[in-house]
């Protein structure tokens, strides 16, 4: 009876002692960089900037929304006429996390997030990424993604003068876009780390080299290096679903939060598009051909710049629209059209 | 006096706010291209897009100049325009262009205009209408004759002159139908005696659009308060268009008995009659650039 007693009231005063131990703070290794730490763990991660200038981030953040800034002696120019960075690129994140990468799931996200649903990558951890234009992006760049796909600032500056059918940033211009990337880049907390795996980052300097290779790569499995780009050639006529299997209301949201994103009021482009029934029977019409007014071609081709006309329409690779959203799309304009 | 200034400034006011203060959903595609026949319409250019502009009127189809000895007028050129546009804002462009000039009686002239959007007409229809407004300068480098009771004797530089201004309004009823209402004012600084001065009309336009990128366009002018010899030798112009929108061009094929282009030609000075067969093809090609 008494050992019961005795050894109960032992129990809980270990009990009672634990719960007054200070939980290990782990506030401060969480907010740290994520570019930083994993430069600690392996010395070939770059890490360019390494603290934020936050004039120039801001200077970085007017060049990207508006395409021109002015900076101390130097006077603002446009980097294209014809595009500004978030026609193409979100600055959010678009995903539900860090290592989801799905188009379905990016359509949820953005429509929950009231963003738009664009074919290029979001500009949100940028700077934690290891490559850029990849997979296919050689189809349409050849050598010029030689140099761009492992540096970020090469990656700016291909986009700047042939994406967006632009000029060369000049130094300036690059650092500021360069230190507003830096500015939104990942922290630890972002992801979503347990506190094991935090506590260990906080003593890096006494890990082997064996223990800072799996930490690295348990860092690594939280968020996503690179985004795949798979171009994919127009479905043959014959395999089309001309919007039979497709949902109407998710088309709806892809015909609002993609193609309008541009075109709405012929914002970006030539081509005025909303919800017309005009503007649907065009698309239907041509919907059985390989023409860049059928949707099953522009959506995988997008259009080029030629001389005297440098807008065009980028393309979106199967990772930013799969082909089951073009059927939903085209579900929907074949809904609009009254067909 | 006084009382009319209050009224001018509180109607001016209120399309400034109503062109800067909402953000609703706006109408587009009333009238794809910058002009409806003759008259202009309440599309402009954005910032920094520039366009350049090939216009051609050929001669009569029919009547005594017309019929199959000219080709149905494909012989000859009542008009030819060429010039550039230029965005200086969403809302407001300026242009210059030169004409050929349809020797009735003008030849040579040299046109410089400006066009302001002052409304857009939103789809909640809390603006039901879109308005611009123009204004245009004419000057003809032609060489004076030396008969005097010509109106191109010109006796001095100033009398080459001749300005205009066209309140444009248009409404999209739907997505196939739209209207355009069009009180224009012509002042010429040098008329014969037995013509006014001033001009003053009223057009009306109508779009049907049959696909997205094809659509017929009629429109009429009415002149007002004109002299009785004026009426006599000049006619109202009527024009019928079929534009074609592409992307990056709009082809715009047209028929109308107004010899010349612009207000200066279409509206002081057309004298040919529909009815006689005096009306001619004419095409007008604008391509769009951004600098």
């Amino acid at each position: 009876m008494w050992k019961k007693i005795v050894g109960g009231t032992v129990l809980l005063l270990i009990t009672g002692l634990l719960a007054f131990v200070k939980k290990h703070d782990t506030s401060k290794i969480s907010a740290l960089s994520l570019a930083e730490v994993e430069h600690q763990l392996d010395g070939s991660v770059r890490n360019p900037i390494r603290e934020v200038d936050t004039v120039l981030a801001k200077i970085g953040y007017t060049i990207i929304t508006e395409g021109k800034a002015e900076y101390k002696g130097y006077k603002g120019k446009l980097v294209s006429s014809y595009f500004v960075c978030t026609d193409c690129h979100n600055l959010e994140q678009e995903y539900s996390s860090l290592t989801e990468h799905s188009p379905e799931d990016k359509l949820v996200y953005t429509t929950e997030h009231n963003l738009p649903f664009l074919p290029a990558s979001s500009f949100y951890g940028i700077y934690n990424r290891k490559q850029f234009y990849t997979k296919d992006y050689v189809k349409k760049y050849g050598e010029l993604v030689n140099d761009a796909r492992d540096t970020l600032e090469n990656a700016v500056q291909l986009c700047a003068k042939y994406c967006s059918s632009g000029r060369y940033l000049e130094d300036w211009e690059l650092d500021a876009i360069m230190h507003y990337f830096k500015s939104t880049e990942l922290k630890l907390k972002d992801l979503k780390l347990s506190h094991q795996e935090l506590s260990a980052l906080e003593n890096l300097e006494r890990l082997s080299s064996d223990q800072k290779e799996a930490i690295l790569k348990k860092v690594r499995s939280k968020f996503t290096q690179s985004y795949i780009a798979t171009f994919l050639p127009a479905m043959d006529v014959n395999k089309r679903g001309y919007g039979e299997n497709g949902n109407a209301e998710n088309g709806k949201l892809i015909y609002e939060k993609s193609c309008l994103h541009c075109h709405d009021n012929a914002r970006v482009t030539y081509l005025d598009l909303d919800h017309d029934k005009l503007d649907a029977q065009m698309f239907w019409r041509n919907i059985n051909n390989y023409t860049d007014k059928s949707l099953y071609q522009i959506i995988r081709y997008g259009t080029y710049p030629i001389a005297g006309r440098k807008q065009y329409m980028p393309l979106y690779p199967e990772e930013k629209m799969s082909n089951q959203q073009l059927e939903d799309l085209v579900a929907y304009i074949k809904e609009l059209a009254a067909v | 006096m006084r009382k009319m200034k209050k009224i001018i400034g509180l109607v001016l006011t209120s399309v400034f706010v109503l062109s800067n203060g909402f953000t609703q959903e706006k109408e587009s595609e009333t009238f794809n291209a910058f002009k409806i026949v003759n008259a202009h319409s309440t599309k402009t250019l954005k910032k920094r897009e520039f366009r350049y502009i090939i216009e051609h009127r050929f001669g009569d189809i029919a009547g005594e100049q017309g019929g199959v000895q000219t080709g149905f007028g494909f012989d000859n050129a009542a008009d030819i325009r060429f010039g550039f546009d230029f965005g200086l804002s969403d809302k407001w462009m300026v242009g210059i262009a030169r004409s050929k000039g349809a020797n009735q009686p003008y030849r040579s002239l040299i046109d410089a205009g400006t066009k302001y959007l002052l409304l857009e007409q939103t789809k909640d229809l809390s603006t039901p209408v879109s308005m611009a407004i123009t204004g245009t300068m004419y000057y003809t480098y032609q060489q004076a004759t030396t008969n005097l009771t010509q109106v191109n004797s010109f006796p001095t530089q100033v009398d080459r002159f001749s300005y205009a201004s066209q309140l444009v309004i248009t409404h999209k009823l739907n997505e196939r139908l739209s209207f355009a209402v069009l009180p224009t004012y012509v002042y010429r600084n040098y008329v014969l005696a037995k013509d006014n001065n001033a001009l003053f009309s009223v057009g009306g336009a109508a779009n049907l659009k049959l696909t997205k990128g094809l659509g017929l366009i009629a429109e009429y002018f009415y002149g007002i308060g004109n002299t009785m010899e004026r009426n006599a030798s000049n006619t109202n112009s009527l024009g019928f268009a079929l534009e074609w929108k592409t992307n990056g061009h709009c082809f715009h094929f047209n028929f109308t008995n107004a010899k010349g282009m612009g207000e200066l030609q279409y509206i002081a000075n057309t004298e040919s009659q529909w009815r006689e067969g005096e009306f001619r093809f004419g095409f007008g090609i604008s391509r769009t650039f951004k600098y």
